[in-house]
């Protein structure tokens, strides 16, 4: 019975074929390592995001007055209303902790090597649109930090030539930050920037599925395939992939639950202590800081002491990560085979990356000033010198097969 | 060669020189804030610490994101006898918010909310400052904190906990390795300095540890209620970890199982 149902959809819609050619008989390389999981985990996290994000919606009152308030009810009078929030902060932080590591593991082992160049870039894109949904989330909850926060990263746009203050005025919706602003902060994040999110995952998967996954070794698996077509070193991605995936989702569970029971504020990290106050567009914080996952960017911003200049850099950050493929010349693609050159220049852009992290969520200090120039410039070295330093150094030979 | 990466990236990080040390802490004048480790499961120290908060605070601060019944139930106190003994306004029901008088008449520069004041300055800041008041004639109410220089509020609790002055006393003087330093005789040698808070015995109801214990039991309520569900969020945060820990073992095993099929 289920079978001729499931034939009679088939017939007029791939279901059977596209589960197959997609999850269940996918064939993946058989021998990755721990950084292949992120990317898994990382849809999971989307999961929880949107399914927390829904609940959250319910209670939410998107209007200068309730904003606040209510957060305050959803922690207090809804029932669990307190684990379904701190699942979505402690998601959003988790969700950049693993889209970082993702991210990394795609310079590690040169996920961007044709011809996964696409791959690539609709995760860059991805990457894009979850730092702008991030912030946009952030100010809904109307404290302190959101409203100041919100204020730092708006009136970045007014120091853009001619246009700069009437865009201001066009993304605020008002002359200052009010329920207009809340109110359409939460149409984009809780309805636009989620459909483009899921949009360009679809994107990201799709076109990895058409070139296949990689593996640390760098080793196509393509050329060497059996009678059927089939990889050798490759395994069905169900129940080989899955099983393999479920122990790193184990461990990503219990640090989540570490994380959302006993530390849900994460230091001051992942819920910024001055956001447990109403925001006062009287009072300055002491202290402005962003979230954790912004600040590389920020404190690139406050290292070029001119405001355009600093928003050039900032999203010059962003964007060369989008022409990679193109920069690495290298004729191998893992870390492992690439030469001394690329290993020294990848620790230390690891360095820079962490300590300008680290150096935006502190205020700023003279040697702070100081390194966070140096750290900037390590950070655009690593890619602009990219062609150079790939095809000067001497490789490794890669076996053919895994 | 990835985990000699690691190793290097992480060990430069230990280069990056601290460049917080610069700044004040939350605590100002009084130096670190005195640690406080709140006690949630401790019904009778909740309990006192809501009696002290309706007869000292309440005429003055709201709870305004709190509930009188859910306040009741969660410090399991009867509702008859909190609604009797505790909250003032005979009309207030379980599902009212807790609205000081105060804040119903909108009055500019009314004093702060503390629903939320434990989340936003911790509760270590909360114990120390309610601690750190002394006398001085300069001021309106002629009491200052070290803890909140030129705070505009009265010393409230001072009948209770009595008169305290700022005085001076011997520190030793530390080296700049942090250790103290000695005359040839071995003695620490000492500088005076001034700016400590001084008790003067016998001048209040309370001597020193019980009005600690008191302020201990204030602001463990205020720890409370800035967020209400943490006791429960600690218990079930045990279980959920437990699942996981038994949940990682066994997709462990069986992934193992499975690996042997292809190597």
């Amino acid at each position: 019975m289920v079978t001729k149902v499931l034939n009679w959809i088939n017939y007029r819609l791939p279901i059977i074929n596209t589960f197959e050619r997609h999850l269940s008989k996918h064939p993946v390389p058989k021998k990755v390592n721990f950084w292949y999981l992120f990317g898994a985990l990382a849809s999971i996290v989307l999961i929880l995001q949107i399914v927390t994000g829904i609940w959250l919606m319910m209670p939410y009152s998107n209007t200068e007055e309730g904003a606040f308030a209510s957060i305050e009810y959803i922690m207090r009078d809804v029932d669990y209303g307190w684990i379904i929030r701190y699942m979505h902060t402690t998601g959003a932080s988790m969700f950049f902790a693993i889209v970082y590591l993702h991210m990394f593991r795609g310079l590690l082992y040169g996920s961007y090597k044709k011809p996964k160049e696409l791959v690539w870039i609709f995760g860059c894109t991805i990457y894009l649109v979850m730092m702008a949904e991030g912030f946009l989330g952030y100010v809904l909850p109307y404290g302190q930090m959101s409203y100041w926060g919100a204020q730092v990263i708006i009136s970045l746009f007014g120091a853009i030539p001619y246009i700069g203050e009437s865009l201001e005025i066009w993304i605020r919706g008002d002359y200052y930050i009010s329920g207009i602003t809340i109110s359409r902060f939460f149409a984009l994040h809780v309805v636009a920037l989620p459909l483009i999110l899921i949009a360009l995952v679809f994107l990201h998967l799709v076109a990895l599925h058409e070139v296949g996954a990689g593996n640390p070794e760098g080793v196509d698996i393509e050329e060497y395939i059996d009678d059927d077509g089939v990889p050798l070193d490759s395994v069905p991605f169900f129940p080989y992939k899955v099983l393999s995936a479920m122990p790193a989702i184990g461990v990503f569970g219990l640090v989540f639950c570490v994380i959302m029971f006993f530390f849900p504020e994460g230091g001051g990290y992942f819920l910024e202590l001055a956001n447990f106050e109403e925001a006062n567009p009287l009072v300055t914080p002491e202290h402005i800081a962003p979230v954790w996952y912004y600040s590389p960017f920020y404190t690139m911003l406050r290292a070029v002491p001119d405001p355009l200049g600093g928003l050039v850099v900032m999203a010059a950050a962003v964007a060369i990560l989008f022409v990679v493929p193109w920069l690495d010349r290298s004729n191998v693609a893992s870390i492992r085979y690439k030469g001394i050159l690329s290993k020294i220049a990848i620790v230390l852009f690891i360095v820079s990356f962490v300590t300008l992290g680290y150096l935006g969520t502190v205020t700023v200090t003279e040697t702070g000033k100081i390194m966070s120039v140096i750290c900037t410039l390590m950070y655009f070295a690593f890619f602009l010198l990219m062609p150079i330093y790939t095809s000067i150094e001497k490789t490794y030979e890669v076996p053919d097969r895994l | 060669m990835i985990k000699s990466i690691l190793i290097i990236s992480i060990l430069s990080f230990s280069l990056v020189p601290s460049i917080n040390s610069a700044e004040g802490g939350p605590c100002k004048d009084y130096g670190d804030c005195d640690q406080f480790k709140p006690d949630l499961n401790n019904m009778a120290s909740l309990q006192r610490g809501v009696g002290t908060f309706m007869k000292y605070c309440y005429s003055c601060h709201s709870l305004k994101y709190s509930r009188w019944g859910r306040v009741a139930n969660d410090l399991q106190i009867p509702e008859d006898i909190f609604f009797e003994y505790l909250v003032p306004d005979k009309d207030a029901g379980p599902y009212d918010l807790m609205v000081a008088p105060i804040h119903e008449l909108e009055i500019d520069n009314a004093p702060p909310d503390l629903t939320l004041v434990a989340r936003k300055r911790t509760s270590s800041w909360v114990y120390t400052y309610l601690r750190a008041f002394y006398d001085d004639s300069s001021t309106t109410y002629g009491s200052n904190n070290l803890v909140y220089p030129g705070v505009n509020m009265p010393n409230i609790l001072a009948p209770i906990q009595g008169s305290q002055k700022l005085g001076c006393k011997e520190v030793p003087v530390l080296a700049k390795n942090g250790g103290e330093k000695r005359d040839e005789f071995g003695n620490t040698i000492t500088k005076e300095k001034c700016g400590y808070l001084k008790y003067q015995d016998g001048s209040g109801l309370l001597n020193v540890e019980e009005f600690d214990e008191f302020i201990y039991d204030l602001t463990n309520f205020l720890t409370y209620v800035g967020e209400p569900s943490r006791a429960e969020r600690e218990r079930m945060g045990v279980y959920a970890i437990i699942f996981f820990i038994i949940f990682t073992f066994l997709s462990a095993l069986l992934y193992r199982e499975y690996q042997k099929d292809y190597h």
